[in-house]
């Protein structure tokens, strides 16, 4: 009995190290300095993001008018970072703007990339006439330079998250599309696919359960691209004063903001530019350490603002 | 295809002329007689003196091409241009006579023609954005070579606010030879003390000296140029360089870094730019004039002014302020900052738990004007008027307002002189849907002193008008800005009320 | 080879009535009144409307598209509401601006770009690879227009070295046109510097992204043509590297590069229209921005289908270059 129970736990701790070394492995290409240093970054935001309510000192609101403009006081002041014009803490706002450049960013790449796999996938599955509209409708829309639609769609429907993140996905869904498409397109003719179809699957179960799984790696990628797109983008927009609504802090507006501030009260424009910046380079470095391991042939794919 | 080799050292050898080139040619600069060059915030907009509404152009027009009236803030009187003196002949019919002194830029007198032919322009021009300021004119008549005589539609006795500064004088001569295109373009010979040297839309002005004007100071610039320079710090820094000697609209948390320098200086001017909060009473829940009244003693706009304005601003009991023409320091009722009041006032306009609004606010238009509201916004919700801030674009908010459609706003009104036009604007029943408010009393008040040609019965008629509107609450008067200018120490300036930088109020220090 | 341009041609026209229709329904969706925008303070409900009749703002919606339409079918662009000055004429005459931005912008990010590009890539994993990647990492991720803002308070601010905003000194040079371009050529050195003295910092504004971006790819494209057959083949016959870098390795990898330029075209042309925001360039982006704000319709539809066609004519130009640099493909697919 013995005997056996410690055969059965060698049995089980051997599996538990095939099981960690084999994890190991599996993971091993991912652990590049690219991937892991965005990784850190981008996780920093979003824990950031999910908890700025319990981590910001003050409200992103409150007002404080006779505590205006105060420089930072890096360790023992009341405000860390400083204050704006309103007295209001620039480290709470920035926490809090962490949170909407998050919830932008991944709205932007869930939608646009649901978009842009669906179509991708029907435009190259079913080929023919459904392929030629969309493909008009990708030239139309990818005709615009980049932003310019963007631009004319706020200027046009007026502030707002939900006409923002439609901006944002107005030409981001068009990278999707056309990647899809063309994996797509080599998709249908391969063996699972016919296989599936002379089994009598219907068209929409194909697409979803035999063409759609293959497209995620590529889109994958792509969408940490167009995340960090999408972050510069929302901050030009704010800058140009077409974003959300004021009493939503964003780093774009705080930077629009603050820039009239500049030379005298520099951490105004300094910080949530700073943001901006190392959340950008963050995603932008995992972007491309994904690339290196998932997709090496995906060419550039979407990058600077646009 | 062959691309071009560069060897590193050709590219250096490259770079190094370059370099070598330009440190030689890097001193070289023109040097000019005189040359003031002042950084502005307004576009520069068309060729056509009479297709700009902005303030700004029309005085950049008013040098060029004269106005009939200008408005002296220091004498607190209107002052004539290119008019010597006028009458009022009858409440309908106003007599100028011309100044016969004058040539135009490319020697021609001036005439009760052109100016017979420059209001028929601005009343029927299709691009003409001044139809506004000659509407109480029903028709113009040269009475001889120098006389013009006006009828208007009714008794106007504020006729010169609406003339002044507007009433530009186009030549008869060059618009009907060349066609109005043409000639705004490439003949802008009017009959002002510059002479329009170059237009380059959306970037600058360049006005010359015209050496047929006799009333000239000493100093005054001979070249003025007006740079678009629309970001404050751009505007401050150019100063502080030496690229530009005024920089116009400096926010006040700026101020200290011209004061910083020993070669600049700040100076202020007292704007007659009234800002208010508009409260339509046709709007739920601000058909309430409690609510109102509420709002009126909720703001606190001496906190506002010392801290968001950092001092530079005035309280305001009324829409006008000392130094204006219908002024009254006894103008009742006044509203002090009392939030207990406002709660109270609020729960009586029926809300004891408070009440939602939505208060809309332009961006970048106003000195400070989205922190100014944000203030406000705290402080009315500390009264319970839970009020949420919206910035639209403001193209968005000036229709929706001119329409009627935005029931809480906080906005400017500019070139108040005696106010009569723009109360009447604001106030009274149909004028404008901008507020909305009606009440018969103030309509017959405005409309008797309208026709008041004496000014003491005339400011009288008006503030018991303001004192209806100010208990009713309509709008609620805040301040008037400070406006402050960056200044080199090499020119003497006073600044106007009205915003606006004439070449001939400048004097150069000789060096 | 005239048929395959022909065709290429005659398939973008339908893209850009499509464009022009997707503006205009966009524009009149919006709210917001030129008619109210543009009189003046004073102006009377009856002055508004008389305006709106005048701009044809009173027919219906696809009265005016097909007016434009027409219009459009002449080359002209209709009249701009805020300017009272055919569109046309208004963006000739800043498109000069945003093109030499543009030029100078491409020239910073390539004649920087590539250089740092090779070198990267000549020697990879060295302290030279890894300053050319953060420096090409920073490049792609800063906004264009906070390094703007920041280059306006350094460079003008402190040590005064540049003039902070416009395109030229009144009394040097007219500062319109392709003003840099055009001293050059005529030789004027003293405008040409007075130009360049101005531009500098928004180029470099614009250009970094872009620059960011050529190093990149610049450095993988060198990478991997340095571990092909024949630049080995060229270094055993006894080459020196730098006649093999220089002459084998970079013309071959310039061809992703070029593309990745063409690509990006397009997005230095819209940034174009934040950074002259920013630096006050009078090019035809601060031109739209104004025109948004004024709702000045046929200037905003005008400037928008420039930039469009722009963009259109950039890519074709692209799809062309690469035709001639790489044999392999064909005209015509």
């Amino acid at each position: 009995m013995e005997n056996s129970a410690t055969l059965e736990a060698e049995v089980i701790s051997e599996r538990r190290a095939v099981r960690s070394r084999r994890l190991r492995r599996a993971l091993r290409p991912w652990l590049t300095p690219k991937v892991i240093g965005g990784g850190i970054i981008v996780l920093l935001l979003v824990i950031v993001g999910l908890s700025a309510p319990w981590i910001a000192p003050y409200d992103p609101n409150v007002q404080n008018l006779s505590h205006a403009l105060r420089p930072p006081d890096w360790l023992f002041g009341a405000n860390v970072l400083g204050t704006d014009a309103l007295g209001r803490d620039i480290l709470s706002r920035l926490f809090y703007g962490a949170r909407i450049s998050l919830v932008i960013a991944v709205m932007v790449v869930i939608i646009s990339g649901v978009v842009g796999i669906a179509l991708g996938a029907i435009s190259g599955y079913f080929a023919g006439t459904t392929d030629f509209l969309i493909q008009k409708l990708v030239e139309v829309v990818w005709a615009f330079p980049p932003l310019l639609l963007a631009i004319a769609i706020m200027a046009f429907l007026g502030q707002g998250l939900e006409n923002l993140i439609l901006a944002l996905v107005s030409q981001r869904w068009i990278a999707y599309c056309r990647v899809s498409r063309g994996q797509a397109l080599s998709l249908r003719s391969r063996e699972f696919v016919d296989a599936a179809r002379s089994l009598g699957a219907r068209h929409t179960r194909i697409i979803v359960r035999h063409i759609v799984p293959n497209l995620l790696p590529s889109a994958l990628v792509i969408g940490t691209f167009s995340m960090a797109s999408a972050i510069i983008s929302e901050a030009a927009l704010s800058f140009l004063g077409l974003g959300v609504p004021p009493e939503i802090p964003t780093w774009g507006s705080m930077l629009a903001d603050g820039r009239t501030y500049i030379s005298t009260s520099w951490w105004l424009a300094l910080f949530p530019g700073l943001c901006i910046f190392f959340t950008v380079l963050g995603i932008n470095l995992l972007g491309d350490g994904l690339r290196d391991i998932l997709d090496p042939r995906l060419k550039r794919s979407g990058s600077g603002i646009g | 295809m062959r691309i071009p080799e560069l060897s590193h050292r050709r590219m250096c050898a490259i770079a190094a002329a370059v370099l070598v080139i330009g440190a030689t040619i890097w001193p070289a600069r023109a040097q000019f007689r005189t040359q003031l060059v002042v950084g502005v915030t307004d576009n520069i907009n068309s060729y056509n003196p009479i297709a700009d509404s902005a303030a700004f152009m029309a005085s950049v027009w008013c040098q060029v091409y004269g106005c009939l009236i200008t408005y002296d803030y220091e004498a607190a009187a209107y002052k004539g241009m290119l008019v010597e003196r006028w009458e009022v002949a009858d409440p309908t019919t106003w007599i100028f006579h011309l100044r016969r002194d004058l040539k135009s830029h490319d020697g021609h007198p001036l005439t009760a023609e052109d100016v017979v032919f420059s209001i028929d322009r601005m009343k029927n021009d299709k691009q003409s954005a001044k139809r506004a300021q000659v509407a109480p004119i029903k028709c113009v008549k040269a009475i001889d070579q120098n006389t013009v005589r006006m009828t208007t539609n009714g008794p106007t006795a504020d006729l010169l606010e609406y003339l002044t500064d507007h009433v530009l004088v186009m030549q008869k001569r060059l618009l009907e030879t060349y066609g109005d295109r043409e000639a705004d373009r490439n003949h802008p010979y009017g009959f002002g003390p510059y002479k329009l040297k170059e237009l380059a839309i959306g970037n600058r002005v360049v006005l010359v000296k015209n050496p047929e004007w006799k009333d000239f100071r000493p100093g005054t610039p001979d070249t003025v140029i007006y740079r678009l320079m629309r970001e404050p710090e751009q505007r401050v820094t150019a100063l502080l360089n030496g690229e530009i000697q005024i920089a116009q609209f400096v926010p006040p948390h700026l101020a200290s870094r011209i004061e910083g320098s020993a070669r600049h200086r700040i100076v202020t001017s007292g704007s007659i730019e009234m800002m208010f909060l508009a409260m339509s009473p046709k709007r739920e829940p601000w058909n309430k004039k409690e609510l109102r009244q509420a709002v009126a003693y909720a703001i606190d706009r001496e906190a506002i002014i010392k801290t968001v304005l950092q001092g530079q601003g005035r309280v305001l009991h009324g829409p006008l302020s000392r130094g204006q023409y219908a002024y009254d320091a006894n103008l009742e009722p006044k509203y002090s900052y009392d939030p207990e009041k406002a709660r109270a006032l609020v729960k009586q306009a029926g809300f004891p738990s408070g009440v939602d609004v939505e208060l809309f606010t332009p961006v970048g238009r106003y000195i400070n004007d989205k922190q100014v509201s944000e203030a406000m916004v705290a402080m009315l919700r500390a009264v319970g008027i839970r009020a949420a801030l919206k910035t639209p674009e403001w193209p968005t908010l000036w229709t929706d307002v001119q329409k009627g459609r935005v029931p809480f706003y906080y906005m400017g009104r500019g070139l108040m002189i005696s106010g009569g036009p723009a109360i009447s604007q604001y106030f009274e029943t149909d004028e404008s849907p901008r507020i909305g408010y009606s009440n018969p009393a103030v309509d017959d008040l405005l409309r008797k002193s309208r026709a008041t040609f004496d000014q003491a019965e005339y400011i009288k008629a008006i503030n018991r008008a303001l004192s209806l509107i100010l208990d009713d609450a309509p709008a609620h008067f805040l301040w008037q800005h400070n406006i402050l200018y960056g200044v080199s120490n090499d020119i003497k300036f006073t600044p106007q009320p009205d915003h606006r930088v004439f070449g001939t109020s400048v004097q150069m220090n000789s060096k | 080879m005239l048929r395959y341009l022909l065709g290429r041609i005659m398939a973008t026209i339908p893209v850009v009535v499509l464009i022009s229709l997707l503006v205009f329904l966009l524009i009149h969706a919006a709210p917001g009144d030129p008619a109210d925008l543009l009189l003046s303070d004073e102006a009377s409900a009856a002055d508004i409307a008389e305006a709106r009749r005048r701009w044809g703002l009173d027919q219906p919606i696809y009265i005016q598209y097909l007016r434009f339409l027409a219009n459009i079918a002449y080359g002209d662009l209709g009249m701009s509401f805020k300017y009272s000055d055919p569109v046309i004429g208004l963006i000739g005459e800043r498109l000069p601006a945003t093109i030499e931005l543009a030029i100078a912008s491409l020239l910073i990010a390539v004649l920087i770009g590539i250089p740092l590009g090779v070198w990267a890539g000549a020697k990879p994993n060295s302290w030279a690879d890894n300053l050319g990647s953060v420096f090409g990492f920073f490049g792609i991720s800063m906004p264009s227009f906070w390094l703007g803002i920041m280059l306006i308070l350094i460079v003008s601010g402190y040590f005064n070295w540049l003039p902070s905003s416009g395109r030229s000194t009144y009394g040097v040079g007219h500062g319109s046109d392709f003003y840099i371009i055009q001293s050059l050529l005529t030789g004027n050195m003293k405008t040409a510097w007075d130009g360049i003295k101005y531009i500098i910092m928004p180029a470099i504004a614009l250009g970094t992204g872009m620059m960011g971006l050529v190093m990149r790819v610049t450095r993988s494209s060198v990478l991997e043509i340095m571990s092909e057959d024949y630049v080995r083949t060229a270094r055993a016959k006894g080459l020196g590297e730098r006649t093999v870098l220089w002459r084998h390795v970079l013309r071959n990898a310039l061809v992703p590069v070029i593309t990745v330029v063409g690509l990006e075209l397009g997005t230095l042309l819209s940034g174009s229209i934040i950074v002259e925001t920013v630096f006050a360039w009078p090019g035809s982006g601060s031109l739209l921005i104004a025109a948004i704000q004024s709702r000045d319709y046929p200037l905003i539809t005008g400037t928008v289908l420039t930039y469009t066609i722009a963009f259109v004519v950039i890519n074709f130009a692209i799809d062309m270059l690469y035709a001639l640099i790489d044999p392999r493909i064909r005209f015509g697919k």
